[in-house]
């Protein structure tokens, strides 16, 4: 129990450190919230389905909060005419990447680590973003 | 962070004071712009911060369970070089269960880098939280059956492949 105690103060002592760090972020995020409406997001999409894939990446990598308001916005934009391809790219840019929390996580691990993850991230969501939206539209 | 029991204890110091600071004078500077849309900002930071301190709680108590009960060397074995298909089982499983947004699980992904856990293995843990199974109702109701299996699939793959390509990058530096 000791033990346990002592491993749990290190590693309140370790949260504690990063308590600025994560306040910043969610300060970031509560600005977005406050400040960058749907409408907003809606006219950054143009129709050409190839830019607007990058533009969801991008979007997505801006955005902050959790992964449901991503299908809702991400619903909403495609009620409004936006393709499948950004918007699947937007979902999955939401929750793999994040402009706001580069900070921290370079902090954390390091500039290389957080370069090569934050590339591979988003190679991969532009190819995943576009051949799940292919398949789908394909199949259907 | 995340040192192994006995490791030599770095002091304590606060990370982020200045970005912190910045963030305090953007809101400064939000408020004498438009008071209406910062006060809902404040509102949305509450909520936020309401909704992560169990997060961050729970990650704390893992973090101290890993401290505790997983030495460098068990470590390696689930999660380092030598780890197998069983590692890429357990990093992907854990980034689809995982909860919260990724910046409350960076102490303890770091804490598991510190042991020993490879750069791969945890690269695919954070590309595997895009799949959050208590969501996938919803999305299926916003964008089909076909796509979000489509999708969830592409998803761990490129998770994968992704960590597989660290790896190398690793190897041949």
């Amino acid at each position: 129990m000791q033990s346990f105690l002592n491993a749990f103060k290190k590693a309140t002592k370790n949260m504690l450190s990063m308590a600025p760090m994560i306040l910043a972020i969610v300060g970031l995020v509560g600005l977005f919230q406050g400040f960058v409406t749907r409408q907003m997001l809606a006219s950054l999409f143009g129709g050409n389905p190839v830019a607007d894939t990058l533009v969801g990446t991008f979007a997505g990598m801006i955005a902050v909060g959790q992964a449901m308001i991503s299908y809702i916005l991400g619903g909403e934009l495609l009620d409004q005419g936006v393709s499948l391809y950004a918007v699947a790219a937007f979902v999955l840019a939401w929750v793999t990447l994040g402009i706001v929390q580069l900070p921290m996580e370079i902090e954390v691990f390091g500039g290389r680590f957080v370069l090569y993850r934050n590339l591979l991230a988003f190679v991969s969501t532009i190819l995943v973003a576009t051949a799940a939206a292919g398949v789908t539209l394909w199949l259907a | 962070m995340g040192a192994g029991q006995g490791s030599k204890q770095q002091p304590f110091r606060f990370r982020g004071l200045k970005l912190l600071g910045f963030v305090v004078l953007l809101y400064g500077a939000a408020y004498l712009w438009d008071t209406s849309r910062t006060i809902k900002s404040l509102e949305g930071f509450v909520h936020v911060l309401g909704t992560l301190i169990p997060i961050l709680i729970v990650v704390t108590v893992l973090t101290a369970l890993i401290n505790l009960f997983i030495d460098p060397k068990s470590l390696a074995k689930h999660l380092g070089g030598e780890s197998g298909v069983k590692g890429w089982v357990i990093a992907l499983s854990a980034g689809v269960v995982s909860h919260g947004p990724m910046y409350a699980w960076y102490p303890m992904i770091q804490g598991l880098r510190e042991k020993g856990a490879r750069d791969g293995l945890l690269i695919a843990f954070f590309y595997a939280r895009a799949v959050k199974v208590a969501l996938l109702p919803m999305m299926v109701a916003y964008f089909g059956l076909t796509f979000t299996v489509v999708l969830t699939v592409l998803t761990l793959l490129a998770a994968w492949g992704q960590g597989v390509v660290m790896d190398r990058m690793s190897a041949s530096v």
